[in-house]
C-alpha cells in the first residue's frame, strides 16, 4: 500500500489505461498494434493498481486462477482457429472476403480503415490480446505473492 | 533537419543512462535507469517509424519490467555486493 | 583500468550511433541499392505482401497481415514461449518462495 498520492493517481489513470490498451487489440487490423502490445499494455495498468496498493489488497479483487485461465483460454482460442482452416492450410484466412463475419472486401490503396474486414485476424487478436493480458498479469501477481520484504 | 536533432538528444540520452545504470552500485536507482532507457529506445523506434515495436517496448520494457524489477529488489537486497 | 576501458567502449559506441543517425544511408526508400551496414536489398517477397496483402488477408495493417496470416507459426511459437515462461516463474516462485500459500 503506497501513499495516498499514488492511490488517487492510479485511481485516476487505470481507466484509460485498460481502454487504450482493449482499443490497440480490437484496432489491430486496422492500426498500428496488435493482440501482444495490446494485452502488455493491459497488464501495465493491472500493475499499477497492483503497485499502488499492494498485495493483500489486490488479492481480494483479482484472482490468479482467474489469470491463468484466461491465459490458457487465449492460447486454446489461437490454436483452434488456425486448426479451423486446416482443409487448405494451417493459418489458411477462411472467412477473409467471405461476406460472414469479419467477412467484408477492402479496396485496394488507401482507405478510412473498416472495422468489420480482415476475416480470422480479429479473432486471433483477441485471443493473442487476452493470453498475453493474462500471462504478463500473473507474472506480476507472482512476484507479488511469494517471498519475503527485506527490511533495508 | 529537427528529426536529427531529437535523434541525436534521445541517442544521447540512452547512452548516458545505460553507463549510469551500469556504473551505479544502487540496485533501485538501476532499475529506474533502465525504465528511463525503454522509454528513450521506444522514442527513437517511433522516429524510425517503426510503432508496433514502440508500443511493445513502452509497455514490456518502461512499464512491466520495471515494476518486476523493483519488486525484486525489494524482496532481496537493494545495494551491489563487492565480491 | 576497468572503468576507463568501459568509458572508452561506451564512447566508442556512442561515436558508432551517432554516425548512423546522421548518415542514415539509403534507410526507408524503395529505391536504395543498400543500406550503410549491408543489409538486403529490397527483395520480391515485399512487393508480393505490399500488392498482395490487402486483397488476399483484407487487412489494412499490413503487418499484422504478415504476423498472424502469412507467417501464423511465428506468432504460435510466441505464444507458447510466453505460457511456458509464466509456468516456468510460477513453479520456481511456488517452490522456492515460501511465502503465503493461499490463491
Amino acid at each position: 500500500m503506497m501513499s495516498k498520492i499514488v492511490r488517487t493517481q492510479a485511481n485516476f489513470l487505470y481507466p484509460f489505461i485498460l481502454i487504450f490498451g482493449f482499443y490497440v487489440v480490437a484496432h489491430g487490423h486496422i492500426t498500428p498494434g496488435g493482440g501482444f502490445q495490446g494485452g502488455a499494455v493491459i497488464a501495465t495498468g493491472v500493475a499499477l493498481v497492483a503497485v499502488a496498493y499492494g498485495y493483500d489488497t489486490i488479492k481480494k479483487w483479482i484472482k490468479k486462477t482467474h489469470l491463468t485461465a484466461a491465459e490458457g483460454i487465449g492460447l486454446l482460442c489461437f490454436i483452434i482457429t488456425a486448426f479451423i482452416g486446416l482443409s487448405t492450410s494451417f493459418f489458411y484466412n477462411f472467412l477473409a472476403n467471405s461476406g460472414l463475419i469479419f467477412g467484408n472486401r477492402v479496396p485496394y490503396g488507401i482507405n478510412p480503415g473498416y472495422l468489420n474486414t480482415a476475416g480470422t485476424l480479429p479473432i486471433m487478436n483477441l485471443a493473442v490480446g487476452i493470453e498475453v493480458l493474462g500471462g504478463l498479469s500473473v507474472i506480476i501477481m507472482y512476484m507479488m505473492a511469494y517471498g519475503r520484504e527485506v527490511k533495508q | 533537419m529537427i528529426e536529427d536533432i531529437i535523434q541525436i538528444l534521445v541517442l544521447i540520452g540512452m547512452m548516458i543512462t545505460a553507463y549510469l545504470s551500469v556504473k551505479s552500485r544502487d540496485l533501485m536507482e538501476c532499475a529506474i535507469l533502465l525504465g528511463v532507457f525503454s522509454f528513450l529506445l521506444s522514442l527513437e523506434f517511433f522516429i524510425l517509424q517503426a510503432p508496433d515495436v514502440a508500443i511493445a517496448e513502452a509497455g514490456i520494457g518502461a512499464g512491466l519490467t520495471t515494476a518486476i524489477f523493483v519488486m525484486a529488489v525489494r524482496k532481496t537486497t537493494r545495494w551491489e555486493v563487492e565480491e | 583500468m576497468r572503468n576507463v576501458l568501459m568509458s572508452i567502449v561506451f564512447l566508442i559506441l556512442l561515436a558508432f550511433m551517432l554516425y548512423v543517425a546522421i548518415n542514415p544511408g539509403d534507410f526507408g526508400s524503395s529505391t536504395g541499392e543498400h543500406f550503410v551496414f549491408g543489409a538486403p536489398k529490397f527483395t520480391d517477397m515485399d512487393n508480393y505482401f505490399i500488392h498482395n496483402g490487402q486483397n488476399q488477408t483484407a487487412a489494412n495493417n499490413i503487418v499484422t497481415s504478415i504476423v498472424f496470416d502469412y507467417r501464423g507459426f511465428d506468432t504460435l511459437g510466441e505464444a507458447s514461449v510466453l505460457f511456458t515462461a509464466v509456468l516456468g516463474v510460477g513453479v520456481v516462485l511456488r517452490l522456492l518462495g515460501g511465502g503465503r500459500n493461499d490463491e
